[in-house]
């Protein structure tokens, strides 16, 4: 265990903990949008910035992504400079992503004005690449980021319909701004230029997966009759009938 | 053949220059074969003097030879052709100069005038290079080779010395090696500056089974061509350094990333990697020693932030060329997650210099704290362009003055850039600077990997700065908050001032978003980003300030934003301006002073850059006429 600093608070830590985790057990708030608790952090948004000092030495780091590898490390969340960061960041997101709900809170308590400059059009992506990494852990890589500076965007191989998509919807799930959505009607779900079937609940009637994304998950989905959530039911069911001694 | 011990290469390699020394007397043309000599036609030259040759009936190659070469630096002035015996130095040669040049210098050793290097401020021909201040202030350590022998044949390269630092090398402990190069001092030459030593210690340190070293070779900052001058005219001053740095700090596979733009050094250097493991150089069982190493070359596909370590080595495992946070050090966790050592070429080059020569040889060129020498190009707004060796700590005075000649056309020094995008315009106060990695980066600027842009009185410097930020936001890979929507919103001022549309407070507020972006991004790229601007600010204040307030463009560049006005005094009616007006704006009779109508102006600025006289200067647009 590692001995550190947060903000004048004492604790240890395992060795390679990031500076985030560390600050999340302190209790001590740290805003983030490109971070997800299932995901590897990139380092991308810069919003969780904060400042650590090491031998001596002052500078401004991603906490998703720093590790606590030395004795006695330093971590500042609520300078000036970690605040400028912020607001900065913040300030080019409101530019260009004024309206996605999910940033609105912190606009207001870092005193940005949402105002999209002329001739900009306003969007909700704001290209943390939570949906590419989701996609990739998944292991279907179905989504990339395409073009890159300004023009970067979230897409499917070439703008087409992807082969590789299981229409498993982790994308829409991890997004924080709600950019990406899909649709379910008639029994089909159409996400990214697809339309997939869905596999019926046989208790709860819910069509809750895709054939592609059973398969995917090692799961035939001729024989998947129940959801999720049925099947928990079914076997907590059989656990307390089995616990009565039937 | 393969070369078994160090002592067989020791003994062929006296034989080439053995064989070589008997020849010096011989008639040689050297033709310049890097990229700006062939674009100018070196290729046909020298088959001019090839069938010339034959024609005359010269036992080719005994009694003559005409032999291609890389870069000899003076792009500008290219095709160039050096001739032995003499060392005559002649520029701009055409195939149709050959004839003459073949009967008079190549055969009787007289000289062909109109072909001489004349000084261009005291028309002073030059006989040989040496003669000419381009060349004369130059320390040509790492370019030593180039222009002097022919990039695709290993012999050349070794019978002049090439693989001695390896041979040496391989008879010493490893870590000798990396103390040496610590001792040295050698900074990294692609513009960080970090020690190279330090870099090698660390990764020989870190634990790992497989090691790699890698070159960087993509170099892309406009108007900047060392990396590849270096890599077409000496290739195996590349490969060797290398092969020592490999052997140092235990790999067995290197990489040299070159960008794709680059056809002709991505074939020297793969020609040269062939060779060299003919000669049982490279490959398994290097010389006879047990020690193995493999190099590969990988082309790089044309993106700018590739050259940033992390995404170059993402480049060569096949990702897209995107950077990654480096919380740990690519020297412990780099390609593939195993230790890496990626130095510039550059770098890579002077490990040889410094394994034959020693770590106080090295000390003894340059500074205290950046030792040895450094490439710089040298172009824009200068009378003599091209590559130039110096050794560091030279001052920026003697760069341009002394080496480049001055500045065109006699006209006004303004502003020198360093260190291509990710650098800083300096003004004229900073000519006494010493050129080394600190007194620049001190300077808000940097070494870079040592593009070298001279810009003149004509030079807009917030046009300056937007170019380089439009070819940055251009460049950025967008992974990073505030590099993709950073640099669009300084392209935005930018854009807005030199289109007269400055609002009061966009010089605040460039300097407020070039702090914090430089601050807060994800890679160098973006952490550099806005030193063009923020050093335009810091040095040219004046010009924000009017480009937002006044609207104005003193330098007559940006369309809109003032009105040539031609001085009656200076003004001698030559018409060169009238001639050069495409919108028939100017008005005057021959030997009369000219005017300008404004009713027709269209503020192209081509009279500014016409008149001979400097009599033509920009106003403000509510200045009388």
């Amino acid at each position: 265990m590692i001995e550190i600093t947060i903000d004048g608070k004492r604790l240890s830590v395992e060795p390679g903990t990031t500076v985030l985790e560390a600050a999340r057990s302190a209790g001590i708030l740290i805003p983030t949008l490109c971070a997800h608790d299932g995901l590897q952090p990139e380092g991308n948004c810069r919003l969780c910035s904060v400042e650590v000092t090491e031998r001596g030495r002052t500078k401004l780091v991603m906490s998703c992504m720093y590790p606590v590898t030395k004795e006695g490390l330093e971590v500042q969340t609520d300078t000036k400079r970690v605040r400028d960061a912020r607001r900065f960041v913040l300030q080019l997101l409101a530019d260009r992503n004024p309206n996605a709900p999910a940033l609105q809170p912190l606009f207001a308590e870092y005193g940005v004005n949402p105002k999209v400059p002329e001739g900009v059009e306003p969007e909700l992506c704001i290209r943390c690449g939570r949906c590419v990494r989701a996609c990739a852990t998944n292991g279907t890589s179905a989504l990339s980021f395409a073009g890159r500076g300004w023009e970067r965007e979230v897409t499917t191989p070439f703008h087409e319909a992807s082969a590789d998509c299981v229409g498993c919807l982790s994308c829409a799930e991890v997004c924080p701004t709600g950019r990406i959505t899909w649709e379910e009607k008639d029994g089909k779900r159409s996400i990214w230029g697809r339309t997939f079937d869905l596999v019926e609940c046989e208790r709860c009637h819910d069509r809750y997966a895709t054939p592609e994304q059973l398969r995917l998950a090692g799961t035939d989905p001729e024989t998947a009759r129940l959801c999720p959530r049925c099947r928990k039911a079914a076997q907590q069911e059989r656990v307390r009938l089995s616990n009565r001694g039937i | 053949m393969k070369l078994t011990s160090t002592k067989a290469l020791e003994e062929w390699q006296a034989g080439l220059a053995e064989r070589e020394r008997g020849r010096s007397s011989a008639r040689r043309v050297r033709v310049c074969a890097g990229t700006g000599c062939l674009a100018n036609g070196s290729a046909r030259v020298k088959a001019a003097f090839e069938a010339e040759a034959s024609a005359r009936g010269l036992a080719v190659p005994l009694e003559f030879a005409a032999e291609s070469t890389g870069c000899h630096g003076f792009c500008e002035r290219g095709p160039l052709v050096v001739i032995q015996p003499g060392e005559i130095f002649y520029e701009r040669v055409k195939p149709e100069d050959v004839p003459e040049i073949f009967e008079k210098t190549v055969l009787r050793g007289e000289i062909v005038s109109r072909l001489q290097y004349r000084d261009p401020n005291t028309r002073q021909p030059a006989r040989t290079s040496g003669e000419i201040p381009f060349y004369a202030r130059q320390h040509r350590l790492v370019l030593g080779r180039c222009g002097e022998v022919d990039p695709f044949k290993i012999e050349s390269a070794v019978s002049r010395g090439a693989y001695r630092g390896l041979a040496r090398a391989l008879s010493l402990e490893p870590e000798s090696i990396v103390s040496m190069i610590k001792e040295s001092g050698l900074r990294g030459r692609g513009g960080g500056g970090f020690p190279t030593g330090v870099k090698w210690e660390s990764a020989r340190k870190a634990p790992g089974k497989h090691r790699f070293v890698l070159a960087n070779g993509d170099e892309g900052d406009p108007g900047a061509f060392m990396d590849r001058s270096l890599m077409e005219g000496d290739p195996h001053s590349v490969l060797e350094g290398m092969i020592i740095g490999a052997y140092a700090v235990g790999s067995r596979k290197g990489f040299i990333y070159v960008r794709a733009e680059y056809p002709l050094a991505v074939k020297a250097l793969q020609q040269a990697i062939v060779q060299a493991k003919e000669r049982g150089l490279l490959g398994r069982n290097i010389l006879g020693t047990g020690f193995d190493f493999d190099l590969e070359v990988c082309r790089g596909g044309g993106a700018f932030v590739c050259g940033e370590s992390s995404a170059l080595m993402a480049s060569i495992e096949g990702r897209a060329g995107e950077p990654r946070v480096k919380y740990i050090r690519s020297t412990e966790r780099g390609l593939w997650n195993c230790p890496t050592v990626l130095n510039n070429v550059e770098t890579w080059a002077n490990v040889p210099h410094i394994v034959l020569n020693g770590p106080a040889w090295f000390r003894s060129i340059g500074t205290e704290k950046s030792p040895g020498t450094k490439i710089f190009s040298l172009v824009g707004k200068v009378k003599n362009s091209g590559l130039v060796e110096i050794p560091m700590g030279t001052t920026l005075r003697t760069m341009i003055e002394d080496i480049g000649g001055g500045v065109l056309k006699n006209r006004a020094f303004k502003a020198v850039q360093t260190g291509g995008p990710s650098g800083g315009c300096l003004p004229a106060d900073a000519l006494d600077l010493p050129v080394d990695f600190d007194a620049l980066t001190a300077s808000g600027s940097m070494m870079g990997s040592g593009g070298m842009i001279v810009m003149d009185e004509r030079t807009c410097m917030v046009d300056v700065a937007r170019y380089f930020v439009d070819f940055l936001a251009e460049e950025s890979c967008g992974k990073c908050t505030p590099c993709r929507e950073g640099l669009k919103a300084l392209q935005r001022i930018l854009h807005r001032l030199c289109s007269g549309m400055g609002e009061p407070g966009d010089g605040e507020r460039l300097r407020e978003i070039g702090r914090t972006l430089a601050d807060t991004a994800l890679c160098g790229l973006g952490q550099t980003a806005p030193n063009p601007v923020l050093s335009v600010l810091r040095y040219f204040p004046q010009e924000i300030a009017e480009h937002e307030g006044e609207h104005f463009c003193r330098a007559g560049v940006c369309r809109g934003m003032y009105w040539p006005r031609i001085d009656p005094e200076k003004c001698v009616g030559c018409g060169a301006c009238r001639k050069a007006c495409a919108a028939g704006a100017i008005r005057g009779t021959s030997r009369t002073p000219h005017s300008v109508d404004r009713a027709l102006c269209v503020t192209c600025g081509a009279c500014l850059e016409a008149c001979p006289f400097s009599a033509i200067t920009a106003v403000r647009r509510e200045d009388p006429e």
